[in-house]
């Protein structure tokens, strides 16, 4: 087993051109392990076009992608070292899953068993013998990661596994992303369920028309945009937004009869309310959503290129 | 050997492997009853032109006969090998699998070996089917056509060892057009089609070029596969064709052409 450190995932300068769509364009990142980083951006910016080039799949126009300092296609034996889930439609429809596992372990020269193993591990053992065309959508992507951790990998590497899970399914993936994270793998997962995202990811990556927009821990990212708020409630709004106003903040009534208070911290709005005899029923600091923003940093280039 | 473990796996693991069988045993066993039929009721008497007349005199002669029958069923079990030989490549496609083979086997060109190598091994099987079969089956037809079995005679064994070739090249040359033609269906299809209807068609055209533009053309007939993997196998020399040997070679040529380009083609495809 490899040390943490040189686990990183390493993007380089990547770039690819298709016919007259630059999908990916000089692209650059880095992914540490422990964490689990959200791979972001709208559909179509170019999310599994790197992480294609990242496994070898696809070749780069220009620049470079390795994982723990080595090209996936020198790795020796990659499959120990990094478990990908791509599409979760990838198997053949007549084939049970167990035979899918097995025909993979067959081929990079693991016991049929490890079959066995991660299908118990993903929860799909009772439908190991069922053909692959009768699994739902959810049971697909359960298979495709029961593929993925065959090899037992360091790295892991997911495109969209969130899609087609049921809520009790969405849950199960984030313990079990962050339970190999905790134990030091590094954990890159690419989505556009923002919310999903932000309780899951430590770090996030976010992409747009093929170029990065902003990278780093998610509190950061979040931070960075200014959008913290603070609501409060109170029996004397019309005093308090006086108060407020005198210091310079912004106040927005909101539906439910509660302020939202932009430009002040929460102390100092409760030290102008304080001072001008307001009762406060609530003040809380509200950190602005990875929703809003992801939509804002991606603002006008999520259009279909 | 654990890559072509897997893609034997892979086949064995689906439908397609006993579909092919039952498509080939009725074919074969029409191959055998039409080459018996056309035994017994063939005789030089019958045709006029003394050079056909030669010809059939000379197909006619026991261990011709033997020859042919022996290899019973080649037509339609390369048919078949040809098919599931593709299949191992499109399949891939087809069910979007290729993507969690590469990931296994980044080096491309071990993934194509292995399904060369499983290929082959289908050929072999599917040889050793219809031999197995001839050799039960042909001495009975042989003693009804009052001939001996031919058995001790060599130029027998040789057309049956030199049928196990045309069964390899033909897994090759499955593989490669394969590669070549990705989309499963169109695959099947036109491969299917032109093994058939292609040989007669070409053969059309050669005989169109023969009779009006230049004599030599019939020389270059034994650029079609089939006849030259028909060529191949033929017991001994009929006269007006050319040696066994150019028809092995023809078929080498093919599948070492299609074996080499389909290899660099799929290193250099882009998986998505």
């Amino acid at each position: 087993m490899t040390g943490p450190a040189s686990d990183a995932i390493v993007v380089d300068h990547l770039s690819k051109q298709y016919k007259k769509l630059r999908a990916v364009d000089d692209l650059s990142f880095t992914v540490r392990s422990g964490r689990v980083t959200g791979f972001l951006g709208p559909n179509g910016a170019g999310k599994t076009t790197t992480l294609r080039m990242l496994l070898g799949l696809v070749t780069p126009t220009s620049g470079n992608a390795t994982i723990g300092g080595e090209r996936y296609t020198e790795l020796h034996d990659p499959i120990r070292h990094v478990g990908a889930v791509l599409e979760a439609s990838s198997a053949h429809r007549g084939r049970s899953g167990r035979n899918h596992l097995r025909m993979i372990c067959r081929a990079a020269g693991l016991p049929d068993s490890r079959a066995d193993e991660t299908l118990e591990l993903v929860g799909l053992t009772p439908a190991g013998k069922r053909k692959f065309k009768g699994y739902s959508l959810g049971m697909k992507q359960r298979l495709g990661i029961a593929a993925a951790m065959l090899g037992n990998p360091q790295v892991l590497i997911l495109d969209e596994p969130a899609n087609g899970l049921d809520p009790e399914g969405i849950r199960w993936m984030r313990d079990l992303l962050k339970a190999l994270a905790a134990e030091g793998r590094t954990v890159l997962v690419s989505s556009h369920l923002l919310g999903e995202m932000q309780v899951l990811a430590d770090d996030v990556v976010i992409v747009a028309a093929g170029k990065l927009v902003r990278q780093g821990p998610v509190d950061e990212v979040l931070g960075s945009m200014g959008t913290t708020q603070v609501r409060v409630r109170t029996p004397q709004a019309a005093e308090l937004t006086t108060a407020l106003s005198a210091l310079g903040a912004t106040v927005a009534p909101q539906a439910d009869g509660s302020l939202l208070v932009g430009g002040a911290e929460a102390a100092a709005i409760g030290h102008a309310a304080f001072t001008a005899s307001v009762e406060l029923h609530e003040l809380v600091a509200e950190r602005g959503d990875l929703e809003q923003v992801f939509l804002q940093l991606t603002a006008g280039m999520a259009g279909i290129r | 050997m654990n890559l072509i473990n897997a893609e034997l796996f892979k086949l064995r693991t689906t439908a397609i492997w006993w579909i092919m069988g039952i498509v080939l045993l009725p074919l074969y066993a029409a191959s055998v009853l039409a080459n018996w039929a056309q035994f017994a009721s063939t005789s030089p008497d019958q045709v006029s032109d003394p050079d056909q007349a030669e010809q059939v005199r000379a197909a006619l002669e026991p261990i011709n006969v033997a020859t042919t029958l022996y290899t019973s069923g080649q037509y339609f079990g390369i048919l078949i090998v040809l098919l599931l030989s593709a299949i191992i490549v499109t399949s891939e496609f087809f069910h979007l699998t290729a993507t969690a083979t590469f990931l296994v086997t980044p080096k491309r060109e071990s993934v194509i070996l292995a399904k060369f190598g499983a290929a082959v091994i289908v050929g072999v099987l599917v040889w050793l089917l219809t031999t197995l079969l001839n050799l039960i089956v042909v001495p009975l037809i042989m003693n009804n056509l009052d001939l001996s079995s031919q058995l001790g005679e060599g130029a027998v064994w040789r057309a049956i060892g030199l049928n196990l070739l045309a069964f390899v090249l033909w897994a090759v040359l499955g593989v490669g057009l394969g590669v070549l033609i990705k989309n499963q269906l169109a695959a099947t299809l036109i491969l299917g089609i032109v093994y058939v209807v292609g040989t007669s068609a070409i053969g059309l055209i050669f005989f169109l070029l023969t009779q009006y533009v230049a004599q030599w053309f019939e020389n270059l007939q034994v650029l079609i596969p089939t006849t030259a993997s028909q060529l191949m196998i033929s017991g001994t020399e009929l006269p007006g064709n050319p040696p066994r040997w150019v028809g092995a070679v023809v078929l080498i040529g093919y599948a070492v052409v299609a074996g080499f380009f389909g290899t660099w083609l799929t290193k250099r495809r882009d998986i998505s």
